[in-house]
């Protein structure tokens, strides 16, 4: 076989394997323009009449809201967890006592355990610190466990930066802080950006903290969707567009990163 | 004697208002600017009953805060918040398969010294109105009760195409081995699959497991040790498996309750053995196919008897509630006689569990589907699990663990992963284990 004639294959395999992977969400995506009784038709129409009322009923009900305290809540502890996270993953990469280490493994401490955990203890400290059913409780949830992810994410990057630039920043009279902010943290966008995007969807998908810590004010939208399933009759149509309105913040952010997100991902991996 | 004037007429009135029966017998407004925290699982009778809701603010002065959750949320939430003795809620639904967990627990008040005193209820709210085999889940060993029922689900037999019922020269099937005879006429007759059930085995395999003589527990709820791997059980398991595999349609073991209606009101499968909530939409629904074709009857009966699912929602008053008088108030309005049959009259609310609503004549016109009176068929299956108490094996504190059990079982036997006497017999060893990790004697 030609190697054009094996690319052209390979190309091809690639291909099925896309729309195997995706298939389940163009499923969703093709479900969310149906009615009820298109969803249930048997075998299902390849063509079938659109319609746009599920994503109209959302609109209509309480999901807007959860859609927007997801993106508030989402947006805030990753920005948050950067912000403390970034610098930490700087200091332990500086760091030469003997703690750095320890101090780096006992930062995973929230990600040793399954989040059910964790569960009784947060719900009653949030109980007492009234912090139930707040924006600022679930960032504050998010951002404890997106903190050891963006320090054992940062660190790496940080380890493989040569001391020397910003010893160089330095001899030219930058202080520590410059040296970090303008020689360092712009070489580290990459890495950036794969964690910003890591830590958005913990927060953006996650369902149990939401469904534990919220009730009404501060419901998320994977929480919401779940309540279109009504004990006498599931809104389908609904759960779909729902479905597909959660997908598409996180493939805006993926698409509009990409660039940097396999070097980001690969770039802590070989140190050298 | 006062003079008679338009400023005493008003007062007069006013006072009228506020006497009205079935909200305060005390009379005014003592509960003025109290709010309230409810919440239930998503539900008609309560979308319904948020519309009055300002009336009920208007009577009393209580203003509720009413949220609905899905079912599995509202459930996750509600357990998590009572058993930390919050004080969040003060009037939640007990869910029957929660009901022996929440209540034996002590995280429900009693609500006895609420109903039996006339200084809260008036004598005609009538608490022995409500039907028994509905409020039997309500209650704890002692006869205590701890919540008042809005919804009951009946298990009936509910065929979609009875015309090919018919057309087979055959009629709704009295027994199971009737059952198993309809099936085979009409299979695959139209398209239709005979037979459909949804994926929760422990609440739908049951009736054929206790028809054939076998029993979940020994004797629920003092004795719970796991019975169901008996002789009668196993081929009441392996009849059930048969049914599902060889009537059924194809995914139908993944099937939620929904999927399960959807597939008979589209056409797809014919009869499903389920609570008379998933049978209704089956004629009122305005996209279903088979409105017409619907026809309802009594669970087949196996040798041993007949004993159709039935359950039941309520609402009652969480331990750890500081406004506990003012919750009362609440579920003795929600479930007056008055507010029930205007929830049936004006919305035609199907599942209520008053005996005088559902004797009503107005509640007959709501469930006379199709010429046939459903709601006779109805008040008898709440009754019959009333009278011997055969659905106690539901409200055992341990019964959705031992449930997920039952449910592996029946999927590895229709799957044919395991043969059934092997896979029930392991589903029983593993649910005594259950059992004893919660701290339940077993018999050896």
């Amino acid at each position: 076989m030609t190697s054009r004639g094996a690319r052209l294959s390979m190309n091809v395999f690639a291909a099925v394997l896309a729309v195997l992977a995706l298939s389940p969400f163009l499923w969703l995506l093709v479900m969310s323009f149906k009615t009820n009784a298109e969803i249930f038709r048997f075998p299902p129409r390849l063509f079938f009449p659109v319609t746009f009322d599920n994503y109209a009923a959302l609109w209509e009900t309480d999901f807007r809201t959860s859609f927007a305290n997801s993106l508030v809540v989402s947006v805030s502890s990753t920005v948050v967890s950067l912000a403390i996270g970034v610098p930490a993953a700087y200091a332990l990469s500086r760091w030469t006592g003997s703690g750095g280490a320890a101090i780096t493994l006992w930062i995973l401490a929230s990600r040793m355990a399954p989040p059910i955990a964790f569960t009784i203890p947060y719900f009653l400290a949030y109980r007492y610190l009234e912090l139930l059913d707040t924006l600022t409780g679930l960032v504050v949830i998010y951002l404890t466990f997106n903190l050891s992810l963006v320090i054992w994410m940062m660190r790496p990057f940080y380890d493989q930066l040569p001391r020397s630039l910003e010893e160089a920043a330095w001899i030219d009279g930058a202080t520590r802080w410059q040296g970090f902010t303008r020689i360092i943290l712009p070489l580290s966008g990459p890495g950036l950006a794969a964690t910003a995007i890591l830590c958005f969807l913990f927060a953006w998908n996650d369902f149990f903290f939401a469904l534990i810590l919220t009730r009404t004010e501060a419901m998320t939208a994977p929480v919401a969707v779940v309540n279109f399933m009504n004990y006498e009759g599931w809104e389908w149509g609904r759960i779909a567009a729902g479905g597909t309105m959660i997908m598409l913040p996180v493939l805006v952010f993926s698409f509009v990163v990409r660039r940097y997100l396999v070097s980001g991902l690969t770039g802590g991996a070989i140190k050298g | 004697m006062a003079k008679l004037n338009r400023r005493t007429l008003l007062g007069g009135s006013l006072a009228a208002t506020l006497a009205a029966p079935a909200v305060n017998a005390q009379g005014g407004k003592p509960y003025n600017g109290v709010t309230i925290n409810a919440s239930c699982f998503q539900t008609t009778y309560y979308e319904y009953l948020k519309n009055y809701f300002p009336q009920f603010q208007e009577k009393t002065g209580i203003k509720v805060n009413f949220t609905m959750q899905a079912f599995p949320v509202y459930n996750q939430r509600t357990d998590l918040e009572l058993s930390t003795k919050g004080s969040a809620m003060d009037v939640c639904n007990v869910t029957f398969i929660y009901s022996g967990r929440w209540i034996g627990a002590g995280w429900m008040t009693p609500l006895d010294p609420f109903f039996k005193d006339a200084k809260y209820t008036p004598a005609d709210w009538d608490p022995d109105d409500f039907v028994s085999g509905a409020q039997s889940a309500m209650k704890n060993a002692k006869g205590e009760t701890f919540a008042f029922t809005h919804e009951a689900g009946a298990m009936l037999n509910i065929a979609s195409r009875y015309d090919l019922i018919e057309k087979a020269g055959l009629k709704m099937p009295e027994t199971f081995d009737d059952l198993v005879k309809v099936c085979d006429a009409i299979d695959g007759k139209d398209g239709v699959k005979a037979f459909v059930a949804d994926k929760l085995h422990h609440w739908n395999w049951i009736p054929y497991l206790m028809g054939n003589g076998g029993s979940v527990f020994k004797a629920p709820p003092e004795n719970l040790t796991p019975t169901f791997a008996s002789p009668e059980g196993v081929a009441a398991a392996e009849w059930y498996a048969n049914l599902l595999m060889k009537y059924g349609p194809d995914g139908q073991l993944s099937y939620s309750d929904d999927q399960a209606m959807r597939a008979q009101m589209s056409g797809r499968a014919n009869m499903r053995t389920q609570a008379i909530t998933w049978g209704v939409p089956l004629v009122k629904d305005a996209t279903s196919k088979v409105a017409a074709t619907t026809r309802f009857a009594l669970m087949p009966a196996g040798p041993k008897g007949n004993f159709p699912g039935s359950n039941s929602h309520g609402l009652g008053i969480p331990a750890g509630s500081k406004k506990k008088e003012a919750a009362w108030e609440f579920i003795k309005w929600a479930f007056s006689k008055e507010t029930m049959n205007m929830i049936v009259e004006k919305h035609g609310y199907p599942s209520v569990c008053r005996t005088s609503v559902i004797k009503s004549p107005k509640f007959k016109e709501v469930m006379t589907l199709n010429g046939q009176d459903v709601a006779a068929l109805y008040l008898e299956v709440l009754q019959l699990g009333g009278k011997t108490g055969y659905m106690k094996y539901r409200t055992v504190p341990v019964f959705p663990q031992v449930g997920d059990k039952i449910n592996r079982a029946i999927d590895k036997i229709a799957t044919k992963q395991q043969a059934a006497p092997e896979a029930m017999k392991q589903a029983q060893t593993e649910a005594v284990q259950d059992l004893q990790k919660a701290g339940f004697k077993v018999d050896p």
